[in-house]
Parts: C-alpha cells; structure tokens; sequence
C-alpha cells in the first residue's frame, strides 16, 4: 500500500505510484459516489499534480481567490491544507520530527510550522511564488514571504482594508482590492507564460457556489441538517477546487441526498433530539475523541462558522470586484467585534444549545477574540465554550484538559 | 450624579458613568478607582506614531510600556486579559490599559501592526467604547499603501480632536500634570555609545537598557540596538512633525499648527517603523544595512514567546548572521526584560566564548611561527 511518501517525488516510480494511489481513491468515490469522497479525490490529484517536474506551485494564503490561478489551469498549494493532509499520514511521524528540528519557534501557528517543516524537507513541492492576503492573519503573510525570500521567487499580498464593525464595506474600498487581483491576475500570466480563461472559471466558480449557498441557506432555516465537523472537513478540501470544473460538479453533489448522505446529522432513536452545537475556527483535523464525545453525548456541531464563503455568485463581467467583496466580507475579517456580532447572529438564527470556539494553537488571530466573542455570547445569554488545542495535534495533555472541559460543557447543557 | 474634574476650567465634565461606559458587558467585573489626572493623557502602545499628531489636540502622548502594573499588584475581579498564548507584551499592556482607562477618561491608540496587538485593541475598543483607536499598520510601503495610512492617520486626529475640542486645548502642548513635558516615549538609550566590533542586538520593546547594561557589565560592548523602543526609532517618531515633516516647537499654539501633510507624515512612518511585521525583503534589507554600518561580531536576538513577526524574524536575522560569519545566539524573553536568572547565564557563556575568541586571537597565544609565517607556502 503506498503512503504519501511514495507519492511526492518526481520519479518516474513516483509517478505510477501516484496513478495507482489515485485509482484506488477514486474507486473509492465511485463507490460512494458522494460530494465528499469525490472532493478527496479531486483535491488530492490536483495536488499531486504540483510535485510533477516543472509544475507552477503558487502557495497562497487560504482565502485567496483562486479562481485567478484555476483561470490559468494552476492548481493552489495552501499551506494550511498541505500540512493537514500531511499529518494525517504516513508522513506525520518525519514532518513532525522536521518541524521539531527547525530553527522556527514552537509557539507559532502549527499550519505554518509544519507547511515550512515540510518544503523545507521535500515533503511538499516548493513554490514559484506566493501570494497572500491580509485576511486572516499575519503569521501565514510572514510564512509565505519568507519562503519567497528563501527560494528566490515573487511575494505579492493582496492588501484588505478591515471591514466596518456594521454595514457594508464601501465600494471604493472594494474596488482598491479589486484593482489589486487584477494586476496579480495579470503578474501571474506574465509569470508563467500561459493565457488565462477567468470568465471559465468564474463561470464554474459559480456554478459551485450556487449550491453551496443553497445547501448552506437549507441549513440556515433548519431545514436541512448536517454534520458541520465533517462539512468543515469537507469543504476545507474544495477550497483547492473554486473556478475547476471537478469543484463546480463536486459541490452540486451536495443538492442530492445521495450526494450529502455521509455528512448528514445523525437521527436518535426515538425521536429524541440532538444538542445542537455551533463550532468556531477550525477543528481538530485528526483528533477525533472530541467528536466522539459529543456524539456520545447526543450533541452534534450543526454548523462551523469557516462554511460561511463563498455563499454569493460573481458577477462575470466584474469578476474582480465580486471576488474582492469575498475578500472583503469575510466572517472571519474584521475587528472582534463584528465577529461577534455575526456569530451571535448565527447562534441565534440556528437556535443552538452552545458555542465552542476552537483556541488553534499559536493563532493569534482566533484566539484573541474570544474575549469578545466570549462576552458577547454571555451577554446573549447563549453557553459559550473555548477549548486550547492543536488543530494538527493527536491526544496529548492539552487535547486531554480540553476533553475534560467538553464534558463538563455537555452536562452543562 | 458626581462629577469628576470639577473646577477645571481646561478639561470637559466628566460624569461618573462615562468613565465605566457599558461598552460590552464583560462579566464579573469590578469597577477600578478613578484617578484623578487632570490633563487628557493618550496612551499608545506600539511605538509606531508620530507623537506630534497627538500632541496637537492637546493631548499628551504617553507610551504605555511605562505604565505597566507593578508585578504582583492585586488583580482586580474580571480584570480584562487575553490568551496567554500572546506574547507578554501585548498581555502586559492588555492589563496596564485596563487599569488606565478605567480610572480616567484618558484614551488609548493601538496601532494594529500585528494579529495580537489588533486583538488587544478589539478587545479594549469593546470594553472602552469611543475611547480607543485602533490605526490599520500596512506591512508594505509604497504610495497606495502611504496614501491609505495617510487617510488612517488624518481619521485618527479628527477622533482626537472630537474627543478633545479645541477650546478645551491648553496651548504649548504643555500639561499640568506632566510639568513641562509634551510626551513620554521610550526612553531607552545606550548605556554605552555603540560601537564597532560587538554585539548587535535585536528585540522587541524593551522598558529600560537592563539587556544593554547586562552585555556590557560581561565586558562586551554593544555595536547596535534594533528595536521598536531603540534610541534611533522614539527619537525620530518623537521629531516628526505633525505639519510639515520637522518637529514643531513645544511653545508653538496648538491653534497656530498647520494642517498636517498625513501623506508626508505616513510615508516618514513607513520609512522610520521597519520592524519584524513588516515585508520581509524591505526588513532583510533595512537589516543588513544596519549591520553593514554597526559592523558587529556577534548578534544576540531577544525575541519574545508568541510573537509570530518576532519568530520569522529570527530566522531572517540568523540568515543574515551565517552569511556574515557572525555569532548568533536567540533567547526567549518576556516582558520586562529580566536580565537576572537563566537569560543571563546564557548571555553570559555566548559573550565568555566570545570574549575567549577575542583573547585566542588578540593574545597571540601559540606565536606567529605557529600560524604559519614561517612555513612554506606547500606547508602552510
């Protein structure tokens, strides 16, 4: 059975090893024929893609608009979802062995430790540029430039102004970060030397998030319920997917029942119902006692607040100001107290029984709201937990204490 | 209902429920006591400002690293603070803005240059509405870039201004209770003036020179400090003049100051704040000139626990050093600087190799014969 080691190289044993790995994963979504094993395959052989020889490896931050790469048939590296993917395999024991020898502190975010670990140590393919945004944070900015310094290539960061505390951002602030992805769109041509189609990939962007929004708005009004863990999960994935048409076809898998069956809330015997929990920030992406507690529990996350993106379609004649609205009216963007506002908002409009905001390690970005998120959610009156942990991590005494704390949040519901 | 400042013809009514305003309702909170200042201090925290800005709506700008809380001074009951996964410097002024906002109606700017340091200010906005301000800091330079801080930079004033009306302005910039000081900044110097040929250290803020002191009292001189508190940063924000771009005179009318050149005054506070949150190329840059000019042997980085630019940073500068052949040695510090305990053994033994280096090499241990002046070029 190959593993992930066996699949980076460039070899030409690499490259078989590659095709067989794919074949089996896409067996697999043939089986299920369900939006989430097809997101796995179709995430991962474009990934897979990037070790090829002489591949264009943009590595960008995770709200960029990748239609712009997707326009020029380039597949994005994130960092975030390389270094997720990487340990959760085989390959977890020698990047974490590489994280812990080098030189980057240990306090820092543990997305980009390892993502620096890992393409520093061949694990994945190192870049031909990078390019950021100022959303979300300043550490994954810092990650990406140093590593366009250290291997020689261009840095561009898409500059966002923060978006008021109420209302909507201003259309000339829109339009200055619109004015920015077109000349980045323009850079990237230059770059590589190809022609792009940006109406393509806006088109089938489209396409995928029109049945996101309507599977999100089905879940907004109640009316459809599914596992917000593994949408997250899901979904996660297919931000390596915006503007290809495997994205636009993986995400409309999502309007069947067929197509979402593995993701859908489960139903209690005896018409007993479910506490209904809204998860903030990411997750712990291989940790699953948590989740094995609150299903044990008869609780379920009904809703992450990272699913809220690209729930509107881009006017295809002004591409550049829609994605740049994207940029600008992120949830996550903003001071802490629009984040809470929103977040009440959400809980309120869910109904859930409580909050969990997930305290990702060294970010400082989530981590420094809570106080608000925290005091806002209590002035609510809505029960509010935050829980420290590694997103990246497996067990461990932090994980432990944050069980613990979980179980008592559950009894407490 | 009880006024405070009364009788104070220069400063506004304040009553008592302005001074705790409702903001967000944090639970479990006590009031603080309210301390009677008379004069409307603006703390700020990061030292990122053109301090003549504030002191031109009458108001004193003052660093709030000097005010931090004394260590083990009693917390007050649902006193705000923040992850202790931040570094303790946003931490400590989380702490030492609480207590001062609560106590007056004196307000703070926070600069946002980094993720946590724009938390702190969320997190203060929200518990002191109208009285903190938080300015966007662009990571890059460049007039797009200038021209928005600019914009950031006027809007800031007009909050000034609003808070603090003109009428209500003491003229000369001078405040009662400051004696005749216009601003408190940093006022950290070098015990010792720089010089060539010892250790260039890097940091973040630093209260005092206690980690200069400390290298010079284990015999090594200092060939340059880079920090955002270092003499060569809080002198020139101190100079940098709010109407033209040179230091206004102290005894000048606040009325009498002109409109400010905010274009001017951002593109001089791009170029002045070059610290770790800014473009990596621009900071590697702005770095290897200052090394090429201090000319160290060795460099020594003081970096703070979670701080992200300060970790990215660190590696930069250790790049730097390897392609120059210079020691480098990083240590892990909080905030105060506490250059007592494992800090200073680990100084102490990377200034003794160093100083051991010095003695190898100036001494002359072995002779000349032995390194070779005698032998034959095949030899040698």
């Amino acid at each position: 059975m190959p593993g992930m080691a066996d699949v980076t190289g460039d070899s030409l044993s690499a490259s078989l090893i590659r095709t067989a790995f794919l074949a089996q994963t896409r067996w697999k979504a043939m089986q299920s024929r369900t939006a989430r094993r097809y997101m796995e395959l179709h995430a991962l052989s474009a990934s897979l893609d990037l070790f090829k020889p002489g591949a264009v490896v943009p590595w960008v931050s995770y709200l960029f608009p990748t239609e712009l790469l997707t326009s020029y048939k380039i597949t994005p590296m994130i960092p975030e979802i390389g270094s997720a993917t990487l340990t959760g395999s085989d390959l977890r024991g020698p990047v974490e062995a590489a994280a812990a020898r080098a030189p980057l502190a240990r306090d820092v975010c543990s997305y980009h430790r390892i993502a620096l670990a890992a393409v520093e140590n061949d694990m994945l393919p190192v870049p031909t540029m990078c390019l950021g945004t100022t959303p979300l944070c300043l550490g994954k900015e810092c990650l990406l430039e140093t590593l366009a310094v250290r291997h020689n290539v261009p840095f561009r960061e898409i500059r966002v102004p923060l978006p008021p505390d109420e209302g909507e951002t201003a259309p000339e602030v829109i339009a200055d970060v619109a004015e920015q992805l077109r000349v980045l769109h323009e850079d990237i041509g230059r770059w590589t030397g190809r022609r792009p189609d940006l109406q393509k990939a806006i088109r089938l962007s489209n396409r995928a998030s029109a049945a996101w929004g309507n599977i999100m708005s089905e879940r907004l009004a109640g009316r459809l319920e599914m596992d917000g863990r593994l949408t997250f999960a899901t979904v996660f994935l297919g931000q390596l997917l915006w503007g290809t048409e495997e994205g636009a076809k993986d995400f409309e898998r999502l309007l069947s029942e067929r197509g979402r069956r593995d993701l859908m809330v489960p139903v209690l015997d005896g018409g007993r119902r479910l506490k209904r929990l809204l998860w903030l920030h990411t997750v712990p992406h291989h940790d699953k006692e948590i989740f094995d507690l609150i299903r044990d529990r008869d609780a379920v996350v009904i809703f992450e607040e990272m699913g809220q993106m690209h729930l509107e379609t881009v006017d295809p004649n002004e591409p550049f100001f829609g994605l740049a609205k994207r940029l600008t009216d992120n949830v996550l963007w903003g001071t802490s107290t629009r984040r809470a506002r929103l977040d009440v908002a959400l809980a309120k409009q869910l109904r859930v029984d409580g909050v969990v905001h997930f305290n990702h390690w060294g970010c400082r970005h989530g981590l420094g709201s809570v106080p608000v998120v925290r005091a806002a959610f209590s002035e609510a009156g809505i029960p509010f937990l935050a829980i420290d942990g590694d997103a990246l991590g497996r067990g461990g005494a932090e994980q432990e204490k944050s069980r613990q704390a979980m179980e008592s949040f559950l009894e407490l519901l | 209902m009880a006024t405070f400042f009364e009788g104070m013809d220069h400063h506004p009514k304040t009553e008592v429920s302005d001074l705790n305003p409702p903001g967000l309702a944090f639970p479990g909170r006590e009031p603080y006591p309210v301390r009677d200042f008379p004069m409307a201090n603006c703390y700020y925290t990061c030292n990122l400002l053109p301090t003549d800005l504030i002191i031109q709506t009458g108001h004193v700008p003052r660093w709030l690293g000097n005010h931090l809380r004394r260590p083990g001074a009693p917390a007050r009951r649902g006193a705000l603070s923040i992850h202790p996964m931040t570094c303790p410097y946003v931490t400590k002024l989380v702490a030492a803005a609480d207590e001062l906002l609560a106590g007056s109606d004196d307000c703070l700017v926070v600069p946002g240059g980094c993720d946590a340091a724009r938390r702190m200010g969320d997190l203060l906005a929200a518990a002191y509405p109208d009285r903190v301000f938080v300015l966007p800091m662009p990571r890059s330079s460049g007039l797009e870039v200038a021209k928005t801080l600019a914009v950031d930079l006027a809007r800031f004033e007009d909050w000034l201004r609003t808070r603090r009306p003109a009428e209500t302005a003491p003229t000369g910039g001078t405040s009662p209770d400051a004696g005749n000081a216009t601003q408190e900044p940093p006022d950290l110097d070098y015990p010792v003036p720089p010089r060539p040929g010892g250790v260039f250290v890097v940091a973040g803020p630093l209260t005092d020179d206690s980690l200069l002191r400390l290298i010079d009292r284990l015999g090594v001189h200092v060939s340059g400090l880079e920090s955002c508190t270092s003499p060569g940063r809080w002198r020139r924000l101190a100079a940098l003049g709010g109407a033209s771009g040179g230091a206004r005179s102290k005894d000048a009318p606040v009325a009498a100051a002109a409109t400010p050149d905010y274009e001017a005054l951002a593109v001089a506070l791009l170029e002045i704040g070059m610290c770790p949150r800014r473009s990596t190329i621009a900071r590697r840059d702005h770095l290897a000139r200052r090394l090429d000019e201090s000319r160290p042997t060795s460099i020594i980085y003081a970096r703070q626990s979670f701080c992200d630019p300060g970790a990215y940073d660190s590696l930069l500068i250790a790049a730097l050093a390897e392609e120059r052949g210079l020691r480098y040695l990083e240590i892990e510090v909080d905030f105060p600087f506490d250059a007592n305990g494992p800090l200073r053994t680990r100084v102490e033994a990377f200034l003794e190799a160093e100083t051991l280096d010095d003695d190898l090499l100036g001494d002359d241990l072995f002779g000349d014969e032995l390194f070779g002046d005698d032998l034959s070029e095949e030899e040698a």
